[in-house]
């Protein structure tokens, strides 16, 4: 179980002078979900399009499930299930037309299909839309159809790309909680997402920034990084009635390195020295209102992206 | 290239397009239907037998000799008489109004100097709008002058005689001609339009790459996405092939069985070539424009509706870059002339040749725009 299932060295990815992937190195454990992330036009989807076989690289290479990508295409495709971004089956087929045509896709026999069919109708829950046309189904609905369809074929890795965008609360709770299931019976999921709270659910992360990979590891690990909040500082939370006020008040302090409004708090990152007393007599609030912060993933996300920006 | 060849998962997109292709029963009407509905409309529009041709009298004379030739006028195949009018002045009229397309004039004593042998002339007016009807109604007014003649003084006496003999279409009937030519035509427009939005469709749609990831290899796909298509084609043929031999009562003079199995060849080329256009084009607007890019000059020089024979020499050329050209070859062949494998090889070959060629560089083509 310890093997990897996902190896990528120094995959890169150029069309003409843009390089889309730049020299990315990770690996995934097997049996884990791993979080890619990254902003829209980072990479994100053509580092999965590679893994799936869909996208050749221009050099390095990948293995999925012990296969080469390149060289064994044919064994990386029956190993892999993929959900695309947004809907990507067909919507004038029913659900269990879709599911029987993956089945047949697999070169399934009768009896497997139906037993499998079963099975992943099972897992996630679409028996009392099996007659439905997959158009009509809620985009809820149309995520777990796809990620049945995905499974249908029983891959040992499966890549999912942004499977929660635009899905209601409920639905990508749902569907993160069948993703653990899953995950502990022994399959990996390789998931793209821009949600911090499915990121956190994550056994591991690489956080994607123009090709390149500017973090990977758990999320504690990331967090903790020296990048994200450096030796000299120090992070605080600062709970206000006013956020704008108060976010305008941060930015007269001289000590100020950086300011994030999280709802309605404020990530503060200032010299060490500060003390939460002191910090809140300058912008003006409790000092029981003030305290030391653990930085959020997203804090890391946003220091490494202007750490990058910078360089 | 292995992959090129690979025809897994064939079976699971032949059963997905069945099911694509049933779930909209209108679509598949439309299908079928269309084509047969083209060849209707446009077998009675393209009609080069010039008959009833409508034309107006002003007879100034009204002897005997006048109404014979009136009568002979009326007789005809060629005449319809549907004015008669008063004076000259209206017989051009008429003419110019586009009431008539052709207008006699038979003068005062018209009959006094036929019977006296003084060669009366009878003034004859053709509209030369359409050149065809022109000359056909210019040639059959000249025949038309021995009739009062004949009918008078019951002489048949003529110094020689022509007895030319027509082979294969003896009546002439232009829709023999004709109408197997726009069989091809209907068929190759529909047959095109159907595939041109296969692969382009997915792509636009999302759903490619999520065929993709499966082991449904290049050949698969292409041949599971043609072959509903090509049911759905025999559909289309044998609606316009019925329309052929019962609404334009042309006799299918060869054999029938031959005539099927080439057609159904010649469906999956053109299957194949919307398929090829399929995987060249980005969008579904493209792919449109480029099926009307080889359907138009294809009406032109296939010899559709324009004898090939008859085509300046680069056209002609240009005719056998189109699979449809061979097409009508052997549908003329087969209908009219009764023709068998041994004259038509040299149409059969290249269609079928063509069929592969254009299979091949589908997959290929396919092949190189999907793993980029």
């Amino acid at each position: 179980m310890n093997d990897p299932s996902i190896v990528l060295n120094t995959l890169t990815k150029a069309y003409g002078d843009r390089v889309v992937v730049d020299n990315v190195n990770f690996s995934v454990a097997a049996g884990t979900i791993f979080g890619y992330l990254g902003p829209n036009g980072s990479g994100k989807t053509t580092t999965i399009k590679m893994l799936c076989g869909l996208v050749r690289p221009t050099s390095g290479d990948a293995h999925v499930a012990g296969f080469d990508v390149e060289t064994q295409a044919n064994q990386v495709r029956r190993a892999i299930g993929y959900m695309a971004q947004g809907f990507s089956l067909y919507g004038d087929l029913t659900v269990d037309e879709n599911l029987e045509f993956y089945g047949r896709a697999y070169g399934m026999s009768a009896s497997a299909r139906e037993a499998r069919k079963r099975q992943v109708v099972e897992t996630v829950g679409i028996g009392e839309y099996m007659q439905y046309l997959s158009a009509n189904l809620s985009g809820g609905w149309q995520r777990r159809l796809a990620l049945a369809c995905a499974l249908l074929h029983d891959p040992t890795v499966v890549f999912l790309d942004e499977p929660t965008a635009g899905i209601d609360p409920v639905a990508r709770r749902d569907l993160w909680d069948l993703l653990f299931v899953l995950a502990s019976a022994g399959k990996t999921f390789f998931v793209t997402t821009h949600y911090m709270d499915e990121a956190e659910r994550c056994s591991s992360l690489a956080y994607i920034y123009q090709g390149h990979i500017l973090a990977s590891g758990s999320p504690d690990e990331i967090c903790s990084m020296p990048d994200i909040t450096p030796v000299d500082t120090v992070r605080y939370g600062i709970a206000t009635d006013d956020v704008m006020e108060t976010f305008r008040q941060t930015h007269n302090l001289q000590y100020l390195r950086d300011a994030t409004i999280f709802g309605r708090d404020i990530h503060v990152v200032v010299d060490r020295r500060i003390t939460a007393t002191q910090l809140a007599r300058d912008v003006g609030v409790d000092a029981s209102r003030v305290e030391p912060v653990r930085p959020s993933l997203e804090d890391a996300f946003v220091a490494l992206t202007r750490k990058a920006d910078a360089a | 290239m292995s992959e090129l060849f690979d025809f897994s998962g064939m079976g699971a997109v032949v059963y997905k397009e069945l099911r694509q292709i049933l779930r909209s029963p209108f679509t598949l009407a439309l299908a079928i239907g269309v084509p047969l509905l083209q060849l209707l409309l446009l077998g009675y529009a393209i009609n080069t037998t010039v008959e009833h041709v409508p034309c107006a009298v002003y007879n100034e004379d009204r002897g005997p000799a006048a109404q014979a030739f009136i009568d002979g006028l009326a007789g005809s195949r060629t005449f319809d008489v549907v004015m008669n009018v008063s004076n000259r002045r209206d017989l051009i009229g008429a003419i110019v109004a586009g009431k008539v397309r052709a207008a006699f004039d038979i003068p005062q004593n018209f009959t006094a100097d036929l019977l006296a042998g003084r060669d009366p002339a009878v003034g004859a007016f053709v509209d030369g709008s359409d050149s065809a009807i022109a000359q056909v109604a210019y040639g059959s007014a000249i025949t038309l002058s021995g009739i009062p003649l004949r009918n008078l003084t019951a002489a048949t006496v003529t110094p020689f005689e022509v007895r030319p003999v027509v082979l294969f279409n003896p009546a002439m009937r232009s829709a023999n001609f004709f109408v197997p030519g726009l069989i091809g035509l209907v068929l190759q427009n529909i047959t095109i339009m159907l595939t041109a939005l296969a692969i382009v469709g997915e792509r636009e749609r999302g759903t490619l790459d999520q065929l993709l990831v499966t082991p449904i290899g290049t050949a698969g796909l292409m041949l599971g996405k043609l072959i509903p298509y090509v049911l759905v084609a025999a559909l289309q043929f044998t609606a316009v092939l019925l329309g052929l031999r019962f609404v334009f009562g042309v006799p299918i003079a060869g054999n029938i069985v031959l005539l099927a199995v080439l057609s159904l060849s010649f469906l999956m080329v053109s299957l194949g070539l919307g398929l090829l256009i399929s995987t060249i084009a980005q969008t579904q607007i493209q792919a449109q424009l480029m099926a009307i890019f080889i359907l138009l000059p294809s009406v032109l020089v296939s010899g559709a509706v324009f004898e090939r024979s008859l085509m300046p020499l680069p056209m002609q050329i240009f005719g056998y870059v189109i699979p449809l050209t061979y097409y009508i070859e052997i549908l003329r062949g087969i209908v009219i002339r009764g023709a068998g494998v041994a004259q038509l090889w040299p149409s059969i070959l290249p269609m079928l040749g063509y069929g592969v060629l254009i299979f091949v560089m589908a997959s290929i083509r396919f092949a190189r725009s999907t793993r980029g």
